[in-house]
């Protein structure tokens, strides 16, 4: 696993895009693991009851995937100092998430990078998102 | 409905269940598809640069959380941080999505860290009418620290309380 250049990073860089399907295994799995026991994660009826089709995926886990997503692209060295997110469409059973981020500036000094993050699904736009890594300075390693 | 008064409210401790550990740092991980050694290998994590195996940023919030039985240990503020939630449900505000998360992560967390954290809310919208039905909106920030009181972290978090039901 490498970490990518500050040097190397052009604004406007596009992140490859990643795409995840997502199942009903995945939204309460990751539910759990967030320890995030809100009925509308895991029981379809009260999800019915709130006004949705079925479970869907939550926030936490939403921003864990965005995060997770800039971090494999920027590599282990680099650290997520912010991340902001909007949602959008929830993320339901039998949809995927196609996520693409793009470099929006650059400071070589501080070695801060933001990154804009979408993700969409088939109903729209599920997450709006913006990540600032902290990425090594070529002064830290030459 | 007027939530006003509930602006600059501040409420907690919200004191950890679970100290940060290496088995919900890994189940997290496998569930994500998070694949960097640092959070799981004291090696990896020092040429990294962290003092040890660190949890991944993105896990403060559920350090958190209240878990299956909507409880805090001891030592936490009593009820949920978001006290307007009794007023909102008697309303008939009953449906709740998170629609804003922002966060920023000032420390590392290692491993038997012990966090807490201690809320204000910020802003109070609504009602406005939305897809999933008329809707109020509550932002709440909160402050996240560990054992020894260092600032940790910060997540501002906007919910959305509505009327399931739709725009009818």
């Amino acid at each position: 696993m490498n970490t990518v250049a500050l040097t190397a990073l052009r604004v406007g860089q596009d992140l490859p895009v990643e795409v995840i399907a997502i199942s009903t295994r995945m939204v309460v799995g990751t539910a759990i693991a967030t320890r995030d026991f809100q009925d509308v994660h895991h029981d379809s009826k009260a999800a019915c009851d709130a006004g949705v089709p079925d479970v869907f995926m939550n926030i936490l886990t939403t921003n864990a995937l965005v995060g997770r997503y800039v971090t494999d692209w920027a590599g282990p060295h680099a650290r997520i100092c912010k991340i902001d997110v909007k949602l959008g469409a929830p993320n339901f059973p039998g949809d995927s998430m196609t996520l693409a981020g793009s470099v929006q500036s650059i400071d070589t000094d501080s070695g801060r990078v933001v990154v804009a993050v979408v993700g969409n699904n088939q109903l729209g736009s599920h997450v709006i998102g913006s990540v600032t890594l902290v990425l090594p300075t070529p002064a830290a390693h030459p | 409905m007027n939530l006003e008064s509930y602006i600059g409210q501040k409420n907690g401790p919200y004191l950890s269940w679970d100290s940060v550990n290496l088995p919900m740092i890994r189940q997290w991980c496998e569930v994500m598809g998070e694949k960097n050694p640092a959070y799981q290998e004291e090696q990896a994590a020092r040429e990294a640069g962290y003092e040890a195996i660190t949890a991944p940023p993105l896990m403060m919030q559920v350090w958190g959380m209240a878990g299956y039985l909507g409880a805090r240990p001891e030592g936490s503020a009593t009820g949920p941080s978001f006290t307007m939630i009794a007023e909102l449900e008697q309303a008939g505000y009953t449906g709740v999505v998170a629609v804003n998360c922002e966060q920023e992560y000032l420390l590392p967390l290692y491993l038997g860290d012990r966090i807490h954290y201690e809320t204000e809310c910020q802003s109070v919208a609504g009602p406005k009418q939305t897809a999933l039905g008329e809707a109020m909106f509550v932002t709440e920030l909160s402050k996240y620290y560990n054992q020894r009181k260092e600032q940790v972290g910060t997540l501002l978090f906007r919910l959305m309380f509505y009327r399931p039901g739709g725009s009818a």
